[in-house]
């Protein structure tokens, strides 16, 4: 099958979608409608409209005919701000619900080389398989020497295999082979797709990999506007502080200032200090074992993180996220473990901050006495105990005794032991580290996030931390006021959808009118910044109509019991978000049926989505 | 006497803030580096100011109102429009989330800045409790 390079779409820059059916080898080229992608432009908008039909409240995640949808968004691969980054999409097997996530480095680059913006997987393969797409043509290979293989395994051996240099592999490992809930799959020194399980549904499909290489230009729809504008956007965005403190310390950087407000969670969300903190910062890191930074396709920041261990190699150094999830949320304060156990849930190909959250659980549990040894096949459940926590980690990846339940997330490990209101959870997905005692505009952002108790949905924590953008309409409150910032949220989720369609990190703190000229010239668009939230406001009710779709009402829209309850001690205690309040102004706002939790018909109907209202609404 | 921000009488009246209260005293214990805080002009404010502190474990060991930068290296170089540190001056911006958000411009280790945030914040409780009124 090879990419044409006229596919008959004069203003927007989209390729086509390379579609599998790994049960039949059939493929076929899909062209994107050229209305939907002037309406959700690419990345995780354009894949909810692609997959609206096909996401059923009877579709089994795991089955053969469940999609896994990969895609690009129209700036993707470009010499743009922090374009290098694709999205994964589908039904998660952890929530049931909407799933997506998006993942830098460089395969989605190389899979706009290819002539195509996506790959859209259906079917089960009869044997472990992975798929090689040179230059727009693909071949289905035997996967049988690397599955079992864990991610970084898998990826040199299939290179090896490949043998062409610059080819890029997005792997599962053996978590997504076993079916553990939270697996991802990953490229390039560790970048994941980590969240909602989308690597166990490649595993389900027998699919273990998927490797990339191509030479094609990628289509600009204004080329000449393009080339001095993503200068000027990159040029700010090296001016930038965050920029700076990113580069120079990684996303940990805000370890110790998130320590200071109370916003970094330890010991399972239940302790609002924790005297070890000042030692997992990225400042620390930066001081003792920081070797080198790396960064995504054409990114100027460099977020990444390469550090030196004991062992003398170089290798990949955790994010904030990683180093809370296995560092303060445990009462661990040994750097070096924190990167250790980091390494083995990529390796294995689980999500740190779910692997994390549900060991927290497990730990939470033992304290409490809801399990005992005899449930941990011995282990004693200590906090702190790094070595514990690596035992639990494999036996996670390999399914086996404690780790069978733990594979399942926090809310099915917590059903299990009769505690589910313990897990710290929204719909099935883990809570990322930002606490909203300490950020009360987080808890409407965990609590309506279409895909579980996610940050990246919007994050939010930055905008009450001072970022607050009066060029996309945001106003600044108290980091704890709240109903007042309801409608700050949601126009902040809409902006955050935007970026999730381009695909760009949302670590790119450039101004709403530069990432609008963008846009406009590489899609052939007209719009000012007003156009660009609108589309990411469509976007993000459209996903709430599927998750609709799939069983999601109102009542699903509610914080876990932990994060209800007040700190006792630390930069936030005492404070917990009204969150009642601000949910009943944010359906206001949002136009949302307070009754059913749906978008309601008008709301819909405004927003171009006439087929979804009378789907939803009849 | 009032002490009007800024101006050379208010960078004394901040020096011997630091040097006298326990509180900057003990927080600012490990702190070495001394600065330069730059404000661009803006409203009121006709001139870029350029104010010199030397801090140094918990005390000022000199200030000095600087023509330009070129004439001293210090570890850091703190740079704001007017408007902006007066919203920081009036406690209606955290100095942590003007730095993090490119309202102040940081040159120097914002590693050791933000390993240091409780003393970077008592530092700008002493600049605010010795301002009586600022320019406007």
């Amino acid at each position: 099958m090879c990419a044409g390079s006229d596919y008959g779409n004069p203003f927007l820059t989209m390729q086509p979608i390379l579609k599998v059916n790994l049960t039949s080898g059939e493929t076929t080229d899909y062209i994107i409608p050229i209305e939907w992608e002037r309406d959700y432009l690419g990345g995780a908008s354009l894949a909810a409209r692609l997959l609206y039909t096909d996401l059923t409240q009877s579709l089994d995640p795991l089955a053969p005919e469940s999609p896994l949808l990969f895609l690009n968004g129209p700036l993707s691969g470009t010499s743009g701000p922090t374009v290098g980054r694709f999205v994964v999409c589908g039904k998660s097997p952890a929530t049931r619900l909407w799933a997506e996530s998006n993942c830098g480095g460089f395969w989605g680059t190389e899979l706009r080389f290819c002539g195509y913006d996506g790959i859209w997987i259906t079917g089960k393969a009869e044997k472990p398989i992975y798929l090689w797409i040179n230059e727009g043509r693909l071949e289905i290979r035997e996967a049988a020497a690397v599955w079992g293989k864990d991610t970084y395994e898998s990826q040199s051996i299939i290179k090896g295999e490949i043998g062409i240099p610059g080819a890029h592999v997005l792997t599962i490992g053996p978590a997504g082979e076993n079916g553990v809930l939270f697996a991802g799959l990953y490229c390039d020194h560790g970048r994941a797709a980590g969240r909602t399980g989308l690597g166990a549904i490649a595993g389900s499909k027998n699919l273990k990999a998927i490797a990339v290489k191509g030479t094609k230009k990628i289509p600009l729809s204004r080329p000449e506007l393009y080339a001095p504008l993503r200068s000027i956007a990159n040029h700010a965005l090296r001016e930038d502080n965050l920029s700076h403190v990113f580069h120079e310390l990684g996303t940990a950087s805000v370890v110790d200032y998130a320590d200071y407000l109370g916003a970094m969670p330890k010991k399972y969300f239940h302790s609002g200090i924790f005297e070890g903190a000042g030692k997992v910062s990225g400042s620390t890191m930066a001081e003792t074992i920081l070797a080198g930074v790396s960064a995504c396709h054409a990114c100027v920041i460099a977020c990444g993180r390469v550090v030196r261990l004991y062992d003398g190699d170089k290798r990949k150094g955790p994010e904030y996220e990683t180093i809370v999830s296995f560092g303060p949320n445990l009462l661990n304060d040994d750097l070096a473990a924190i990167t250790r156990l980091g390494e083995i849930c990529d390796r294995y190909g689980m999500d740190t901050i779910s692997a994390g959250g549900t060991i927290g659980l497990a730990f939470h549990l033992f304290e409490k006495k809801v399990i005992t040894e005899k449930d941990t096949g011995g282990l004693f459940l200590r906090w702190g105990d790094v070595k514990v926590v690596e035992q639990l980690l494999q036996l996670t990846a390999h399914c086996e005794g404690i780790g069978e339940f733990l594979a399942q997330g926090a809310r099915r490990f917590g059903q299990h032991f009769g505690s589910e209101d313990e897990a710290v959870q929204v719909n099935g997905l883990e809570v990322a580290y930002h606490d909203p005692r300490a950020f009360s505009g987080m808890a409407l952002v965990y609590a309506t996030s279409p895909r579980g108790a996610c940050h990246n949905q919007s994050e939010y924590f930055e905008v009450d931390m001072g970022q607050a953008d009066s060029s996309i309409g945001l106003k600044f409150y108290d980091r704890q006021a709240g109903a007042e910032k309801s409608a700050n949220v949601a126009r902040h989720q809409d902006w955050t959808t935007v970026f999730n369609a381009l695909v760009m990190c949302i670590f790119a703190n450039i101004p709403a009118e530069t990432v609008t000229e963008l846009v406009n010239a590489a899609c052939g668009l007209d719009w000012d910044v007003d156009d660009l939230i609108r589309s990411g406001e469509r976007a993000w009710n459209l996903k709430r109509a599927i998750n609709n779709r799939l069983g999601l009402t109102q009542v699903n829209d509610k914080l876990p019991k932990a994060l209800l309850e007040p700190y006792k001690d630390g930069g936030s205690a005492g404070y917990v978000p009204p969150i009642a309040e601000m949910l009943a102004v944010y359906y206001k706002v949002r136009g949302w049926d307070p009754i059913t939790g749906r978008p309601s018909r008008e709301k819909l109907q405004t927003l171009g989505l006439e087929d979804v209202a009378t789907d939803i609404w009849g | 006497m009032s002490t009007i921000f800024p101006s050379l009488e208010w960078l004394e009246a901040l020096s011997r803030k630091l040097n006298s209260d326990a509180k900057y005293a003990q927080i600012a214990r490990n702190w070495e580096g001394d600065m330069c805080v730059v404000i661009e002009p803006g409203g009121p404010l006709l001139e870029k100011q350029l104010y010199y502190l030397d801090l140094w474990h918990g005390q000022c060991r000199r200030t000095e109102i600087l023509k330009d930068l070129p004439s001293i290296r210090p570890k850091f170089v703190l740079s704001a429009t007017y408007d902006n540190i007066s919203h920081i001056m009036k406690g209606e911006l955290d100095p942590m989330q003007a730095m993090m958000t490119r309202k102040l411009q940081v040159k120097g280790s914002m590693a050791y800045m933000m390993r240091n945030v409780p003393t970077v914040l008592d530092f700008v409780r002493c600049a605010r409790e010795v301002t009586t009124e600022i320019l406007s």
